[in-house]
């Protein structure tokens, strides 16, 4: 019974990391579904994307108004205005290793691609630990006190968690706006369905890519410093830790389908969260990879996979 | 002259890492170089390896050991043989759950199972002893060796220092000749195999799988021999690290070192060509351990340098996949397909 | 006044060569149905039109542009829209989203276009907002077809599109073609329904082989006992 009692705050955790491994998988499913292959390096584009936002926090930390805390949450202006622009130079930053690297390797087949995707991911890990090194570091200070929410079991939860929920909540309202009602998303939509297609109804399927990967860095870096909030602090392994979860969550929910991969990173996320109830948690990530598996015996296009 | 003793050790050191890592080479090349399946969870072999054989021939638990399981002190040739053993029953198991899949999904599943191996690792203490390790692990012929190095340097007091030092370091060069012989018997051993018909039959596979199914092959069935054949040679890299290092730990096995530096050293040196996963094995870990040295001339901490190298390396396989994706030593051609027989 | 020339292309896979110097030409608002057996290299004649095969020797000739080896979001610019035969559409698209998709490399509005496509295939109309991924075999036809018309192009190609519909369907299907061309656009179709489509055709090819074995009008083609005996099944 002692266990049990235990859920309801395992479910509120579960939420939390589900969603940023929603965002994740988002970004993940998208790339994976449009570029053809499984791009080993997006954990650590999420990890660059929280550090880059570290950076420019130390750069506005001269600007002291900018760290007073907003309301309840541990962190001030300055955060969140790091968030949105780091955002925006992980989305940079991707389009140009596509450039560099990926695209002149596609005409060598997705394996060639995806091989080459690891010697992206260890060289990105390794540049972000020449720079800020192995050690933690912390975009806030202060401890937070969680909240008691009566109402609800009496789970409790901190400020900050709750902006980490609303923050990907409004990102996933934002991006099915842009793919169902703008005209890239629904051609980026279209060419993950079938890219030959696409082109044959005249659709620049290489403006879809750079869009692609603008999206998928750009929900991929939000998820990195979301984590870093959650967490209080960030390592250069923070990408690579969450990447098995992630791509559970992907193939949980379908590639190619986004609405997929954010069922599958809360499904992945609550797993790994009740989990802990029953076995050592030392074991979490192991829960994503056996979910994954039994996904791929059962059914290898996932959830709300369509293509076959 | 002991200046130059100290290098010539160094090197012997360094050929029996490189050695050790041609092994896993050979290994993945039988993989992914024959039959095109990408194993991502090397390490996950390795290891199985490495601990398998420790067991078998390491010593009891000891009082402060969280171990309480294995020690069995059996002789090293079967903790090598018990390591390919087992590491082939883990390709067994893990093939089945995974060969039907597509190329990617494998790949996924690899590096999940070698991250659950080293979950098993950490948290099993009674069988792994955890973080701690596993250590005292016995090289083969140690003791015989070193009691004739000590008789005869007894015997001979008079000896110059840098011959002294040299055969202080006796064992190393045994160690390194048992290295050598084990690569040399596997290459020649594998590469009899791809000249047979169930060589061909692999290379016809990877070429055009539904071809070959069409023709009657079942591709499952021989996935899966080339899945277990590749692991067992990984386990065996495995024990022979274990007998040298005399300890292992799960630190040992980290996705960096485990796997991804083999997958280097394979496209550098050759996917397909047995010599080449040899020689790549020697030039990277050549250029890693080189490098070491020429970064004491940075201004750069340790952990640093450590991870300027490692981008190099990260580089240095993209660069080989942008201009000579076939590797240095490219594959030999083979004289015909199973589908013109 | 032909649209389309093809003079004397020879286009393949790889290395494999499946056309032999192929010559045919479309007019304006002519309705050519390609006929043959299987691997004949009807698809593949399509496919190298629209620009997915490079031909190897040839000149396509399109509105008097040459268009070989061009890239198929280039040709399409020019007025040519293509349907394949498998995998026609954006299946977790809504048919609206399918026919917005045909409209993609235009700038002008396109809301009157649309009208007339739902009005030749009404049923598409009741169906706005459903993903296409659920629809029927017939249904999806309709929706790729209605993708490229989408395009108001002067030139459509049809791959197959009676493959894999029940013989009501696929009547149905023809006799939208038929209402297509009657609105002005030319049509140049690959069929295995040899005589639905020659039925259908102002003229016709025989293609066997990777080569031309037969050309005339529709009717011509239908009443010659040679083509009847070898391509149109007694």
């Amino acid at each position: 019974m002692d266990i049990l009692a235990g859920i309801p705050q395992l479910i509120v955790y579960g939420i939390i990391s589900g969603s940023i491994l929603a965002l994740g998988g988002v970004g993940l499913s998208l790339t994976y579904s449009i570029l053809g292959f499984a791009n080993f390096a997006h954990g650590d584009l999420m990890a660059l994307g929280a550090y880059i936002a570290l950076g420019l926090l130390a750069l506005f930390g001269g600007l002291g108004v900018l760290n007073n805390p907003i309301g309840p949450l541990s962190f001030g202006l300055g955060l969140v205005l790091a968030f949105l622009i780091a955002l925006v130079l992980t989305a940079i930053a991707a389009i140009l290793i596509d450039k560099m690297i990926y695209k002149p390797l596609r005409r060598s087949g997705p394996v060639i691609v995806m091989i080459s995707s690891i010697g992206v991911a260890i060289a990105l890990r390794n540049i972000l630990l020449f720079f800020w090194g192995p050690q933690p570091w912390y975009y806030i200070e202060k401890i937070q006190i969680s909240m008691k929410v009566p109402w609800l079991l009496g789970v409790r939860i901190k400020p900050d968690e709750l902006f980490i929920i609303a923050t990907a909540i409004t990102l996933v309202i934002l991006l099915h706006l842009f793919l169902t009602r703008t005209r890239m998303g629904k051609a980026m939509r279209a060419t993950a369905d079938n890219m030959e297609l696409a082109r044959v109804t005249g659709i620049n399927t290489e403006r879809v890519i750079l869009w692609t990967w603008g999206i998928g860095a750009l929900l991929a870096a939000a998820g990195g410093i979301l984590a870093g909030i959650e967490n209080k602090f960030i390592t250069p392994e923070l990408g690579w830790q969450m990447l098995l979860s992630i791509f559970a969550a992907v193939i949980l929910g379908g590639i190619g389908s986004p609405y997929g991969a954010i069922v599958g990173g809360m499904v992945i996320g609550l797993s790994e969260e009740i989990s802990t109830a029953f076995i050592s948690t030392g074991y979490k990530p192991a829960v994503a990879f056996a979910i994954m598996i039994i996904m791929l015996l059962v059914k290898p296009t996932g959830l709300f996979g369509e293509k076959s | 002259m002991e200046h130059f003793i100290g290098i010539i050790n160094y090197i012997v050191f360094f050929a029996i890492t490189a050695g050790t890592y041609g092994v896993l080479s050979l290994g993945l090349n039988i993989q992914w170089g024959y039959t095109g399946l990408i194993n991502f969870g090397i390490a996950g072999f390795y290891a199985v390896g490495a601990y398998t054989s420790a067991l078998l021939s390491g010593p009891l638990p000891s009082a402060w050991d969280l171990r309480t399981f294995g020690g069995f002190e059996l002789p090293f040739i079967v903790g090598l043989l018990g390591a390919a053993v087992v590491s082939g029953l883990l390709a067994l198991l893990i093939g089945t759950l995974t060969l039907r899949l597509k190329a990617d999904y494998l790949a996924i599943a690899t590096i999940g199972i070698a991250e659950t191996i080293r979950l098993i690792l950490k948290n099993e203490s009674w069988l792994t002893n955890s973080v701690w390790g596993l250590k005292g692990i016995p090289s083969p012929l140690y003791n015989p060796i070193q009691h004739g190095i000590g008789a005869f340097l007894k015997g001979h007091p008079n000896l110059p220092l840098w011959l002294h030092d040299l055969i202080f370091k006796g064992y190393d060069w045994f160690y390194l000749l048992l290295i050598l012989a084990v690569l040399a018997l596997l290459y020649f051993i594998i590469e009899r195999i791809i000249r047979s018909p169930w060589g061909r039959v692999l290379k016809a596979v990877r070429e055009d799988e539904v071809a070959t199914e069409m023709s009657g092959k079942s591709t499952f069935k021989f996935k899966m021999q080339s899945l277990v054949l590749g692991a067992m040679i990984m386990g065996i890299g495995g024990s022979l690290y274990a007998h040298y290092a005399r300890f292992v730990s799960p630190l040992s096995f980290r996705p960096l070192y485990g796997t991804f530096i083999i997958w280097v050293m394979l496209i550098l040196g050759g996917s397909g060509n047995n010599k080449g996963a040899i020689l790549g094995g020697f030039i990277v870990w050549g250029l890693w351990a080189g490098t070491d040295f020429l970064t004491v001339y940075l201004p750069f901490s340790a952990t640093q340098s450590a991870a300027l190298r490692v981008v190099a390396i990260g580089a240095l396989l993209i660069l080989v996949l942008l201009f000579r994706p076939q590797g240095l030593l490219s594959e030999e051609k083979r004289v015909s397909t199973i589908l013109k027989e | 006044m032909s649209l389309l020339k093809v003079k004397e292309i020879t286009s393949g896979y790889g290395d494999m060569e499946v056309l032999h110097n192929i010559s045919i030409h479309v007019g304006e608002r002519e309705i050519v149905s390609i006929i043959g057996p299987n691997g004949a290299g009807k698809s593949t004649l399509m496919k190298t039109i629209f620009g997915l095969l490079k031909p190897t020797r040839g000149k396509i000739n399109f509105k008097e542009r040459e268009i070989a080896g061009l890239a198929p979001d280039r040709i399409v610019r020019q007025g040519m829209a293509y349907v394949p035969q498998v995998e026609n559409v954006f299946p977790s698209l809504t048919v609206q989203e399918n026919l917005e998709m045909g409209a993609f490399i235009r700038t002008d509005d396109f809301s009157s276009r649309m009208e007339e496509v739902y009005e030749l295939f009404p049923l598409l109309k009741m169906r706005k907002r459903q993903r296409v991924g659920k629809m029927s075999g017939g249904e999806r036809q309709m929706v790729a077809m209605g993708r490229a018309l989408m395009l108001d192009p002067e030139l459509l190609l049809l791959d197959e599109p009676s493959a894999a519909l029940a013989p009501k369907l696929a009547q149905m299907i023809f006799e939208r073609i038929r209402a297509i061309n009657e609105t002005g656009i030319a049509i140049l179709i690959v069929e295995q329904n040899a005589k639905e489509s020659l039925k259908l055709a102002d003229r016709g090819y025989v293609l066997a082989s990777g080569e031309k074995r037969f050309e005339d009008t529709g009717e011509n083609l239908l009443t010659n006992e040679e083509v009847g005996r070898l391509y149109l099944g007694g």
